[in-house]
């Protein structure tokens, strides 16, 4: 029985494993790189000078939002800090007549990026880290609903897989430290292994919170059985001050910057995020939100003060148990609260956790090339296989690198540029796709892990040509964010060319037959590791 | 704190590395007895144990048993990759020499 019952968690781990590891490589490749949102969101604007003063930022925004749009329906402020690359505003026009609600915020004409000094930002139109955030769980090109759908249940396969592979590899506890090199097949097993169990507790951390960040799509049971108005849901877990109508007399709005001291004072810590309704009007509502930097729970306390005297008149009641702990597996999951050594953590269990992905599906046709009847004609499954593992292990990481450049090379007053930049990842992708396609792993494997290795190279190259005054010179006046980044780069790079000559360089045993595929890769974990 | 969190959960996996029978052998030269290895795994879960307390008297009930799961990780990564990569390749120079 117990024989059968391992037997069974195998089956289960590899094809739960499998079916859904390409799109999981992708969520861990974007989500670990997402650990850097906002850092990125700055290295990818390097015009932009570093945030000295957020309260300067703050009275800018006002500033602008007062003249740009002094009668809207809403103004929304993301305060800046010394990570971020400034204020991001939103505002929403007054709806028009026969429209229930104002128009969806988040166009790209009814927002604008203040920078350091209270300006409106003249700098290169790019997503930045936000693209791998959004891409984390609403993919790209699709519906948001069916993408959140597919991350949904690859991130179920991804529990099933843990929780099975604890299982069927019984021996990762006992031989925790265990890595035998040159070993093929075993060699690949250990350095799964390896990643697997060394991150174990962030790995199952990450994949049940993110499932708790999607649990009202997946599991709305709890949530229709309780509350037939959806409205009264938000109300429960996001809870705001009472709406105001506009009374169409016109009052000056308050310092905003007053406010945030007021509010942070109170909380001993500093704000996020600011809305402001009816700007101008004296019925004006300003809605001060703590920074979910500076807590662990997602669910973020709130004041609300009138907009034209500045009085406290509302804040949000302690959160209930449920929606407490919701906040903190969403918090322990986003990360948001990390100081840097934290947030490094997260990272490099991030990679771990994309080496783990990466070397259990490479692992499937190590497994099974010694069974092939014969080996120089796969069959169609293992080809195919095969082949995706090519596309997307080494293919996506092509695609980021070409991001990254062309975030640097787009002509910067180009139509459409910030998703342009998205276009040429999926771009050269796609390209990496055929090439794996027409060619044999043996030749695609190196190719395309070299030629990562190379862009991530060379981008630090050529940061310190065009960008003089990023990079080493930042570092100089206390500023690590752009040559910390461009550091990080370097290591990949180096990490990325090791592995791919360590392919050009593998022989494969002598008994070997012809047209072995991609199992000169097979002593990659170790190399990774190193 | 932080510091001496880290320093710990290193110390203590290299206690539980010392524990294993083929790092043990290669390092010294000998097999563990049974009570050498229960006595350097005691070692490490005390290890394990005052880093724990280390990271609550730096980081407080919320962040602190989170940063000593993630320090926890990182010691356990570290000592793996110096116990499989580098030490094994200076074990293996001083034998050719």
């Amino acid at each position: 029985m117990k024989g059968g019952f391992r037997q069974s968690q195998a089956f289960l781990h590899t094809w739960s494993g499998l079916l859904l590891g390409w799109v999981l490589f992708l969520v861990f490749v974007t989500g670990t790189v997402a650990f850097w949102r906002e850092g990125l969101n700055r290295y990818m604007r390097p015009e932009l000078a570093r945030v000295e003063r957020p309260m300067a930022v703050l009275a800018g925004a006002q500033r602008f939002l007062g003249e740009k749009a002094p009668a809207a329906k809403s103004w929304s402020i993301s305060l800046a800090d010394a990570r971020s690359p400034g204020a991001q505003v939103f505002w929403a026009p007054q709806p028009k007549k026969g429209e229930a609600r104002g128009r969806r915020r988040g166009r790209r004409d009814t927002q604008a990026l203040i920078d350091a000094d209270g300006q409106v930002a003249h700098a290169r139109d790019t997503r930045g880290g936000d693209f791998f955030y959004r891409f984390h769980f609403d993919l790209h090109y699709m519906p948001v609903i069916w993408a959140r759908w597919l991350v949904g249940v690859a991130s179920l396969m991804m529990l099933v897989a843990i929780l099975s592979g604890i299982v069927t590899h019984k021996k990762i506890f006992r031989d925790f430290f265990t890595l035998r090199r040159h070993k093929g097949q075993r060699s690949w097993l250990d350095g799964h292994n390896a990643t697997a169990v060394l991150a174990l507790p962030f790995h199952l951390m990450i994949t049940y919170t993110g499932l708790v960040t999607l649990m009202a799509l997946l599991m709305p049971w709890a949530v229709v059985a309780n509350y037939s108005d959806p409205a009264k849901l938000s109300d429960t877990l996001f809870p705001s001050a009472p709406a105001v109508e506009r009374t169409g007399r016109p009052a000056p709005l308050v310092d905003l910057t007053t406010l945030v001291a007021d509010a942070e004072r109170r909380w001993g810590a500093p704000a996020g995020y600011l809305e402001v309704s009816e700007p101008g009007d004296a019925a004006a509502r300003v809605t001060v939100s703590r920074s979910p930097a500076s807590m662990l729970s997602s669910r973020t306390p709130r004041f609300a003060y009138d907009g034209v005297t500045g009085r406290p008149v509302w804040a949000s009641a302690p959160p209930g148990g449920a929606a407490e702990t919701a906040g903190a597996m969403i918090g322990i999951h986003a990360g948001r609260y990390a100081d840097p050594l934290l947030r490094w953590l997260y990272f490099l269990a991030g990679v771990a956790g994309t080496l783990m992905v990466a070397s259990g599906l490479v692992l499937w046709t190590v497994k099974r090339r010694e069974k092939l009847p014969d080996p120089a004609r796969p069959h169609f499954g293992f080809r195919l296989v095969e082949r995706l593992n090519v596309t997307v292990i080494a293919g996506f990481p092509l695609g980021v690198a070409c991001l990254f450049w062309a975030n640097r090379l787009l002509p910067v007053e180009m139509k459409g540029r910030a998703q342009w930049e998205i276009h040429v990842l999926f771009l050269a992708w796609g390209a990496a796709a055929v090439l794996a396609l027409v060619r044999r792993p043996t030749l695609v494997w190196p190719a395309l892990l070299g030629a990562t290795g190379m862009l991530l190279g060379l981008l630090p190259a050529y940061n310190l040509f065009a960008f003089p005054a990023g990079g080493l010179a930042s570092l100089g006046v206390g500023d690590p964010l752009p040559a910390g980044v461009d550091a990080t780069m370097l290591a990949f790079a180096a990490g990325y060319v090791a592995v791919a000559l360590r392919v050009v360089r593998h022989r494969p045993p002598v008994r070997a037959r012809t047209r072995r595929g991609s199992a000169p890769l097979r002593d990659v974990p170790a190399e990774m590791a190193a | 704190m932080t510091a001496l969190a880290l320093l710990l959960t290193l110390a203590a996996f290299g206690c539980f590395g010392f524990a294993t029978d083929e790092h043990h052998h290669r390092l010294t030269g000998r097999r563990p007895g049974s009570a050498a290895k229960r006595r350097w795994r005691a070692a490490a879960w005390f290890g394990l144990t005052l880093a724990f307390v280390a990271a609550i008297a730096g980081r407080g009930w919320i962040v602190g048993p989170i940063l000593w799961a993630a320090l926890v990780m990182l010691g356990a990564g570290a000592v793996f990759l110096l116990l499989n990569l580098f030490l094994r390749r200076g074990c293996v120079n001083q034998r050719s020499a």
